[in-house]
């Protein structure tokens, strides 16, 4: 395991910003996939994945398990991380915002460029991504349609569900665009409940990791197989809104399978305690993303729900 | 005088709503269809907008007999920021101007901004007022995306602005509150003037008598129209970045935004532990200092300043 400096950057008052990845295993052996975790603050469950991984590549690379190159950076926003913020701290930008990054620009512009630089040239690319709303969801590969993606790298990581749809315009700043018009077959892995582990999700995510990389050449390792991905599309997602506001409890987890008429969750009034509403599944399927906030805004998406049929 | 009204309005989870006011001004007499939008706090931190609603709003309740359309005034669309000191949507975190034009079906940034668009939408015109962020000081300026040059520079032009910036469009700029009304065919002006958190009373006059001109020559106003200052264009010369090259403490050398020489200085990036000076920031070229930054606090990389140079 070789331990580098991706990046190392001054501040005006706090001990410098250091980026560090963790590399194993040499390129003209096999294949190579670099993986990121947390680029914002509150992505918790990203950092624990990726630092569990690091160590789990120190010990198989002792056993002589790598056959091609691995690179994890664990951490990229370490300020953010330090002190319970988001974004960046002094301007609060999303380094996930800047890329491919400018070695001559702003602050994260600059970081993001220097973590660009060191990404490029890999086979495969992995961002472990938190969510940009208050959910919470079933561990999911997060496919956009650049027309350079790759989903047969992402049906090899075993994961229940590949949420494959075309891109909006701020995704033209982020790592995953980007890295795949760098022509790295990029793929973002969604998990979790931002600022908080889930060992459960955690080692899905950490299974279907070490799943890709045995059956695209860079462990060998036996290796238990995973789902058979479904693809879902936009269409197949049925989105469920809270009509009123108030306190929220759920009844169900996400990865339930519900039918039709299933209670799934009830709102209260916050002050007087009346039920305001209960919330009913209006289609069958398996629950992929509920509200993870005790309180609810009035509108708010109360819970996912991917149907096999429309 | 002018009629308020809500325009959404959504729960919140506590005994409260989150909503969008408009006060709206008509001609005393006849209907019209003929509508702008005046448009401010996009952004939770950006003040100066709200003096200029404050202002026009006070000179039509002044001037009712003067009003020939519908006139829409928006002071405060990220009301939840504004009174919180936060840019951003508050408990999401997210810029309201990278989410537009926002779906019902999504959450609540998207649902507000599906809301402005909504209540907006059919205007003829609006202009959208920001300041700078609370990191830089501008003057006032109109920024349009070069594809919408032909459309909206000569408007731009009537504003009484200093400055009008057609800039090269970036695709996440196509998530922005203008680029989406500009999409739906309302002629939409960016304006940018001033610094975050604060209020500049010249610059809000300034903006008033642009608005006023504007509203006059576009047959929203039974005024003549005002004498106007015409804004440096930017198709003529170039802009330059001046970035910080070291971390530490900025002291400008200049107070405001002016006219600077090539070569001269800036402002000096300083280290308050050690006393020592770490650099200069020199103008590469001569012109207008449009943008100075105003939070002294520097990483490398921090915008300290743009000129705008005539010559190139
Ligand atoms: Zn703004």
């Amino acid at each position: 395991m070789k331990r580098l400096e991706i990046l190392n950057f001054k501040s005006p008052n706090r001990a410098p910003l250091k980026v560090e990845g963790f590399l194993f295993g040499e390129e003209s052996k096999g294949p190579s996939i670099a993986i990121v975790g947390a680029m914002s603050g509150d992505h918790i469950n990203q950092l624990y994945v990726a630092s569990r991984l690091v160590d789990y590549l120190r010990q198989k690379e002792e056993e002589g398990k790598i056959i091609g190159k691995i690179l994890v950076i664990p951490a990229v926003n370490t300020y953010a991380l330090n002190m319970g913020e988001t974004f960046w701290p002094l301007d609060k930008t999303d380094i996930n915002m800047m890329f491919p990054g400018y070695a001559q620009g702003e602050t994260t512009q600059r970081i993001a460029a220097k973590l660009f630089q060191s990404l490029q040239g890999f086979d495969y690319g992995i961002i472990l991504e938190g969510r940009r709303d208050q959910g919470m969801c079933l561990p999911y590969v997060k496919i956009i349609k650049s027309g350079y993606e790759d989903i047969e790298s992402a049906r090899d990581l075993g994961m229940r569900f590949i949420h494959y749809r075309p891109y909006s315009p701020i995704e033209t700043v982020m790592l995953q665009y980007n890295w795949q018009l760098w022509e790295t077959k990029a793929l973002s892995i969604v998990f979790g409940k931002n600022g908080a582990i889930n060992n459960t999700t955690s080692s899905e995510v950490h299974e279907a990791l070490v799943r890709l990389m045995t059956k695209r050449g860079m462990l060998d390792l036996p290796m238990f197989e995973g789902y058979s991905s479904n693809i879902i599309q936009p269409e197949y997602i049925t989105v469920l809104k809270a009509s009123r506001a108030g306190i929220f409890d759920s009844v169900v987890s996400c990865g339930a399978t519900v039918e039709k008429g299933d209670i799934l969750g009830r709102i209260t009034d916050a002050l007087s305690g009346e039920k305001l509403e209960k919330i009913v599944a209006p289609i069958g399927g398996v629950l992929t993303c509920q509200y993870a906030s005790p309180l609810i805004f009035q509108n708010s998406i109360a819970f996912r729900i991917a149907s096999v049929e429309k | 005088m002018g009629v308020i009204e809500e325009v959404f309005s959504i729960d919140l989870p506590v005994g409260e709503q989150f909503r969008i006011q408009r006060c709206r001004y008509t001609p005393k007499e006849g209907e019209t269809s003929k509508r702008i939008s005046i448009v401010s706090g996009i952004h939770g931190d950006e003040l100066e907008g709200q003096y200029v609603c404050f202002l026009l709003g006070e000179w039509l309740r002044a001037n009712p007999d003067k009003i020939k359309a519908t006139i829409d005034i928006y002071p405060a669309i990220n009301s939840l920021g504004l009174d919180s000191i936060t840019r951003s949507v508050p408990f999401y975190d997210v810029d309201l101007n990278r989410i537009f034009p926002g779906s019902k079906n999504d959450f609540l940034p998207a649902q507000i901004a599906d809301g402005v668009i909504s209540a907006m939408s059919g205007s003829e015109i609006a202009i959208d007022i920001h300041s700078s962020n609370v990191f830089l000081r501008e003057i006032p300026q109109v920024r349009i995306a070069k594809s919408q040059e032909k459309t909206l520079v000569p408007l731009a032009n009537k504003l009484n602005i200093d400055f009008v910036w057609v800039h090269d469009a970036v695709t996440v700029l196509e998530s922005t509150f203008a680029h989406a009304m500009n999409t739906l065919g309302t002629k939409t002006l960016v304006v940018e003037m001033g610094v975050g958190m604060r209020l500049g009373k010249a610059y809000g006059h300034q903006l008033l008598d642009g608005i006023l001109n504007l509203m006059a020559e576009e047959g929203f106003l039974a005024i003549e129209p005002l004498n106007v200052r015409f804004p440096i264009q930017s198709h003529v010369g170039e802009v330059a970045y001046l970035n910080a090259s070291q971390p530490g403490l900025f002291v400008p050398s200049i107070e405001h935004c002016q006219m600077i020489e090539k070569g001269s200085v800036v402002g000096t990036i300083v280290d308050p532990l050690s006393g020592a000076t770490l650099d200069e920031v020199i103008a590469p070229i001569g012109g207008i200092l449009f943008t100075l930054r105003a939070y002294p606090i520097v990483y490398e990389g921090s915008l300290v300043g743009r000129i705008f140079g005539e010559n190139g």
